[in-house]
């Protein structure tokens, strides 16, 4: 085997309900602001709940019209936060050698609220617009990001429900320490649709008001819509070029529950060997672990089954390490959260500010975690671990590291 | 990269066959699915053919009652990945974390999505049945194949056009190299949906009366197990075959059109070959891509041609199954047994199986099997 090539991050790029530009979210983010409101993406008068975290400003200008009528909402999304992302890590596609860049993205909604319009005027009798039919299918985006930006690598899409992006980060990651690529592009791009949105109503795992991780009254997940993008490249070539090394992805933990569809393992067992297998991939000890990420949906199950499984992971240290839910801001953005959340946790790595869980009024003792409770905090991160837990049982985790010398 | 892993089992529930040795031997039969589309399956399409698993039943590795939780792809993929399992003889319970599973799918949760939405949209939000919800997620069969063998280690779900179950074997061959897991299923599944196939013929993707370039598209699930190799000799396995490369390439191109690039096919494949680190002359045997698309046809003939000469022995799978993620699956099932097969097709020749499998997109993928021994 030849050493193993390291793999850092060079390029952020996001488009969110607080924010669009990496910047923007950030400060959002860091100030605490709410995304989760009324929208008015579909009808949503005759659903259980009303309000989602959706995006109000997707900075597509540099798309043509035709471009924009052609293209799925998904679409738009991560082609605007790939820009940005790559625009961030300086890197200029007509130097480079287009073959070594690759796209790998997390998605499963995608573009499925065009689709839906389409099979609606279907199932009435209509006919709709060809170019909008096949907007559900997730492996468009990374077509597209490629034809966009002119790369010829290895294109994959991962489609793990929510633990989607997380696992595409991963992906990216082992294709560039194996040699399959120098840079890959990775993330996803996920928005409403009426079958996410009709669907975890159905489950009635929704809150109607804006979602609590970790209180003791939190009564369901808020749905968002997101994306994120970050350019990952091999460590060398990153500071042979002098580009802007904001973190290293030190490795990542894939695991099968093989436990229940949709419900988490209570026993944490299943969450805890998903962190744990990341942790050895990455070479950190539990005490290493500065900030978690969390996967914190808030419904009742996810929030005490995920401590369960950061206990059985990370011992007593579970308690003290700051533990935050962004989806407490923008809502559960779905395949796009694991992304989007990573996107987070390299600034949080970055900065040392770590972005604060709100909404958080009542202790719960099956949820006895430190979770950066309404106001963000100051503290060194040098190890960073994101969760992502999927339907399925696909149970993933994600960890980010400081720049090492 | 050689030592990718070594195939010790194989699955395959399909229209020609529902185990690997039905469905080998009556491909090489020169048997077909595709048949013409009835009336009702037709619509108002322009695509005339179609190869459905018609009267396929789970019964009876899957009792009834509990086949009604799965959706159709999810009792293919359970089916095949039980076949891939009890071939290799691999015992999942002595090391659960060490066995995962990669699926690749162009249409899996296609049934449950659009039943869910249908009710949704013609009567209301409130009435859409919460039951088929979970499975609207593509990740649905290999994730109930995670519950049902017990699966502990990695499990995802790719879909990334035709190349998905190619795609899916890179996944587990990178996940047997970094030591995330001895042993993988690999493979890929697909499910016919009347909605997703009238998106295909409207995006011009369907070979029919009006279009004489196009796939006829099929269904199924077809899955080997790929082990680390030290780690099946070490329990005693004796292995079907060995992947020894892959290549893939990539062209910017819109999602839904082909693009017949000669460069990325010869990339894809050469990529493979040096992967493997074998010559044109090692290879006896081609699985094409191949799946009625003209130019895109024509393209991988002429690269065959030209790194080849005189094209080795070549079985066009998809002209008996269709095309669709899951025919890649099937591509690699028909490798792994000629490989194996003594009285096999290459036998005599070099044993080394070439596997084609190029998308719309510009999605590029080959792999290159050989004997294990």
């Amino acid at each position: 085997m030849h050493k193993q090539r390291r793999v850092v991050v060079t390029g952020l790029g996001a488009v969110t309900s607080i924010g669009s530009g990496v910047a923007a979210f950030w400060r959002s983010l860091l100030a605490g602001v709410c995304g989760i409101r009324p929208f008015d993406l579909f009808d949503p008068t005759r659903y259980r709940t009303q309000t989602a975290g959706a995006v109000t400003d997707i900075p597509d200008d540099f798309l043509s019209a035709a471009d924009k009528r052609r293209m799925s909402r998904a679409d738009r999304m991560g082609l605007a936060a790939a820009r940005e992302a790559l625009e961030a890590a300086g890197l200029d596609a007509s130097r480079e050698d287009p073959r070594r860049i690759g796209v790998i993205l997390g998605g499963g909604t995608s573009g499925l609220l065009d689709s839906e319009a389409f099979f609606e005027t279907h199932l009435r009798g209509g006919e709709g617009r060809p170019s909008r039919v096949l907007n559900h299918l997730p492996d468009a985006i990374t077509d597209r990001v490629a034809q966009r930006f002119g790369f010829e690598g290895i294109k994959s899409t991962v489609t793990t429900a929510c633990s989607s992006a997380a696992n595409a980060l991963g992906y990216a990651h082992d294709a560039i320490a194996a040699g399959l690529a120098d840079v890959v592009v990775t993330g996803g791009s996920d928005v409403l649709a009426r079958l996410t949105y009709g669907g975890f109503n159905s489950l009635r795992s929704v809150d109607p008001d804006p979602c609590r991780p970790f209180d003791r009254e939190r009564k369901g997940l808020s749905i968002g819509e997101a994306a994120g993008i970050l350019v990952f490249e091999e460590a060398e070539r990153a500071r042979r070029r002098g580009a802007p090394i904001r973190a290293e992805f030190l490795g990542y933990g894939v695991t099968s529950d093989a436990y229940h569809m949709t419900a988490p393992d209570p026993s944490g067992a299943a969450g805890g060997r998903a962190i744990r297998a990341a942790l050895k991939a990455a070479g950190v000890n539990a005490e290493d672990v500065d900030y978690v990420n969390a996967h914190g949906t808030a419904t009742p199950q996810n929030d005490s089954a995920e401590t369960a499984a950061l206990k059985e992971a990370l011992g007593d240290r579970a308690r003290r390490v700051p533990t935050s839910s962004i989806k407490s801001m923008i809502g559960h953005c779905l395949c796009a959260s694991g992304a989007i959340e990573a996107v987070a946790t390299v600034l949080t790595v970055e900065s040392g500010e770590i972005p604060p869980t709100i909404h958080y009024e009542n202790p719960d003792p099956a949820c006895d975690l430190d979770c950066v409770p309404n106001e963000a905090r100051r503290a060194p991160v040098d190890v960073a671990v994101s969760n992502s837990f999927a339907f399925g049982g696909n149970s993933t985790a994600v960890v980010i590291g400081a720049l090492r010398p | 990269m050689a030592h990718r892993g070594v195939v010790t089992g194989t699955g395959a529930v399909s229209a020609l066959g529902r185990t690997p040795a039905d469905f080998y031997r009556r491909l090489l039969a020169g048997e077909t699915a595709i048949r013409p589309m009835t009336a009702e399956e037709r619509g108002v399409m322009q695509a005339t053919h179609v190869a459905r698993y018609d009267g396929f039943s789970p019964q009876p590795e899957i009792p009834a009652m509990k086949a009604r939780r799965f959706d159709r792809g999810s009792q293919f993929a359970i089916l095949a990945c039980q076949q891939a399992l009890r071939e290799s003889g691999l015992d999942v319970a002595a090391d659960p974390e060490a066995v995962g599973i990669a699926l690749g799918t162009g249409s899996a949760g296609a049934g449950a999505l659009t039943e869910f939405l249908k009710v949704l949209l013609l009567e209301s939000p409130e009435a859409a049945p919460p039951f088929h919800f979970p499975n609207t997620v593509a990740n649905a069969p290999a994730s109930q194949v995670s519950i049902e063998l017990k699966l502990y280690g990695p499990n995802v779900t790719i879909t990334q056009k035709d190349p998905s179950a190619l795609n899916a074997l890179l996944f587990a061959s990178l996940a047997l190299s970094t030591g995330r897991a001895r042993a993988m299923l690999a493979g890929a599944v697909d499910e016919w949906n009347a909605y997703y196939a009238l998106g295909f013929d409207r995006v011009g993707a369907l070979r029919g009366a009006k279009r004489s370039s196009g796939i006829v598209q099929g269904e199924g699930a077809f899955a080997v197990m790929l082990e680390d190799e030290e780690s099946a000799r070490s329990r005693g396995a004796r292995p079907l075959a060995r992947l020894s490369g892959i290549g893939t390439a990539g062209v910017p191109t819109e999602p839904y059109l082909f693009a017949p690039d000669a460069a990325a096919v010869e990339r894809a494949v050469r990529g493979a070959l040096e992967d493997a680190g074998v010559a044109a002359g090692d290879v006896g045997l081609l699985l094409p891509s191949r799946n009625g698309v003209s130019e895109m046809d024509r393209v991988e003939a002429e690269v065959v041609r030209k790194i080849f000469g005189r094209p080795p022995r070549t079985i066009a799978v998809k002209d008996a199954i269709g095309e669709m993620a899951a025919a890649g699956g099937a591509q690699l099932v028909t490798a792994v047994r000629a490989i194996a097969d003594p009285q096999g097709l290459v036998n005599g020749g070099p044993r080394r199986a070439l596997v084609n499998s190029f998308g719309a997109g510009g999605n590029f993928f080959a792999a290159i099997l050989e004997p294990a021994s």
